[in-house]
């Protein structure tokens, strides 16, 4: 067995960038991302793409502008989680000696797709219901409410966050400004009680990180854990709202691996495509327990100079949300915050950082994936 | 305020939200431009919601035509569940879906001795959880159900 290393990171800008070709926004990011593994693109063994809407065959035109010919090559779909899958596959394929070194890849260009919120999906029993994804954020959002009394300031407060991270992020798609929870909770309703701006926008970008073995390289980052799960069963019997199941399946066994407790990550880059779901996600990760998530915000804990800051980057609220695209800059930022290297947004304490991706969106399922991996620094 | 891009506005959600003219892999349907699909949804017939019951666990699903029971393995039967039921969670949708129009009301209804299902409610209301409902009808295809009188 091989110990998986994270040897580089890159990133394309986060935005609405329409007149760029799809491949475009790749090349910028896998650009980055092998300079920073100070890698030849001649030395990738595999390429693994997270991408949900491609377009199909959209991993090859990528292909042929790098000039990484014939080599074993695919596309993931896990909705959200598409490129952290791609990752963990590319981590798995490392630890176990099949490739020395993969290049992971996510994009998607979602302004070419839809002009507002993502149409469901009509083949979907809950998507031919006309159930868009903020409403499915919502009626998670609207149980969490009634069950413990979560406020709407609370829920707020993790907009706030995460946009006021956002302003020190020069690729976050909303950099301008940041609102205050009265603005958040001012901001027109979209699914009660989500209103606007605890919504992520419509976004393009791609992400990209070069996965190797250990080289001996005292910037590569130790990817002590990476956990992948699909969807389970989510119906009448399930106390918990949809998704939570799935993100506490994938910590617990990335925790697990990586011998680690919630208390020890330093930093970490979690799944907030709406404000709900950061706060459910943290207490699926065990920052928090069952109905106290809410608090994280508001008490300071997550935030940047806080005990463990979470979505320094901006978050899905903040950098956007082109889904393929997310979960590699969620490793990315990890990356750049691990080594010291996020600059304004550098946290302090940095040596251990986690990263939560989940994607859903199939009536019934608690998930679609979920992927949560453990990185530190040497 | 965040944003000063396009498509950051709050008109973002405002649109049709299809990408007219541009064929993904999403498949829109019907009701927004897009082609027919097979009607996925579970169907409401003469006062009961039609579904699968397994044999062995009872396990009660609204999904029809599933090759066997997803919890146990033993072959399903076809189940009748019956109409009313406790709200699980709710939430007054406040953009345009489809050829849905803002308010709609949504929510997971967990059927007596049956499934949890999804379904719009007659009145755009967010119901509290543990309410009592009951499903009167369809709309457009959709399970439309009514708070329950208290008795």
């Amino acid at each position: 067995m091989n110990q998986p290393m994270l040897w580089g990171v890159g990133t394309s800008d986060y935005g609405l960038f329409p007149e760029r070709r799809v491949e475009s926004l790749v090349w910028e990011a896998a650009a980055e991302a092998i300079r920073d593994a100070g890698i030849s693109p001649r030395d990738v063994d595999a390429i693994v793409v997270g991408s949900v809407f491609g377009p199909p065959g959209v991993a090859t035109r990528v292909q042929r502008g790098m000039g990484i010919p014939g080599v074993p090559m695919w596309t993931i779909e896990n909705a959200c989680a598409s490129s952290t899958s791609a990752y963990h596959e590319a981590v798995e394929a490392v630890r176990l000696g099949r490739f020395g070194c993969v290049l992971v890849l996510g994009v998607d260009q979602m302004s070419t797709l839809f002009s507002g919120a993502i149409v469901p999906e009509a083949t979907d029993p809950e998507g031919a219901s006309s159930l868009p994804l903020p409403g499915l954020y919502a009626l998670q959002a609207a149980r969490y409410v009634d069950e413990f009394g979560v406020t709407p300031e609370q829920l707020a407060a993790v907009a706030v966050k995460n946009k006021r991270n956002g302003l020190d992020n020069p690729r976050a798609q909303l950099r301008n400004s940041a609102p205050t929870v009265e603005e958040v909770l001012a901001s027109r309703m979209i699914a009660e009680p989500l209103t606007f701006l605890q919504c992520c926008p419509t976004s393009d970008g791609a992400g990209a990180a070069v996965v190797g073995a250990d080289r001996g390289n005292r910037d590569d980052l130790r990817i002590e854990a990476s956990a992948m799960v699909s969807g389970a069963l989510w119906d009448h019997r399930s106390d918990d709202v949809w998704g939570h199941a799935s993100v506490t399946r994938a910590a617990e066994r990335a925790f697990a691996q990586a011998g680690r407790t919630p208390g020890e990550i330093d930093v970490l880059e979690v799944h907030d495509a709406f404000t709900i779901g950061e706060i459910l996600t943290l207490e699926a990760l065990g920052l928090a327990p069952r109905g106290k998530g809410a608090e994280l915000a508001p008490s300071g804990h997550t935030t940047r100079d806080g005990a463990q800051p979470v979505n320094p980057s901006g978050g899905l609220l903040s950098r956007g949300h082109p889904l393929g695209g997310t979960g590699t800059a969620q490793i990315a930022e990890i990356a750049w915050q691990l080594r010291g290297r996020a600059g304004a947004r550098q946290v302090q304490r940095h040596r251990v950082g986690l990263v939560e991706t989940m994607g859903g969106g199939a009536a019934g399922m608690d998930g679609n994936a979920c992927v949560v991996t453990i990185l530190s620094a040497q | 305020m965040s944003g000063g891009t396009p498509g950051t506005s709050e008109a973002a959600f405002g649109g049709s939200g299809l990408g007219v003219g541009r064929p993904t892999k999403r498949r829109p349907g019907a009701a927004v431009g897009g082609l027919e699909v097979a009607d996925p949804r579970p169907v409401f017939d003469e006062g009961a919601v039609l579904g699968v019951r397994c044999t062995a666990c009872r396990y009660p699903a609204a999904q029809r035509g599933i090759p066997w029971c997803p919890v146990c393995y033993a072959a399903v039967e076809a189940e009748r569940f019956p109409a009313a039921g406790t709200v699980w969670s709710s939430t007054v949708v406040a953009i345009r879906v489809g050829e849905r129009r803002p308010p709609f009301g949504l929510a997971y209804l967990d059927l007596d001795d049956g499934p949890r299902v999804l379904v719009h409610l007659a009145e755009p209301e967010v119901l509290r959880s543990g309410t009592r409902a009951r499903i009167t009808g369809t709309d457009r295809g959709d399970l439309v159900a009514a708070r329950e009188e208290q008795s």
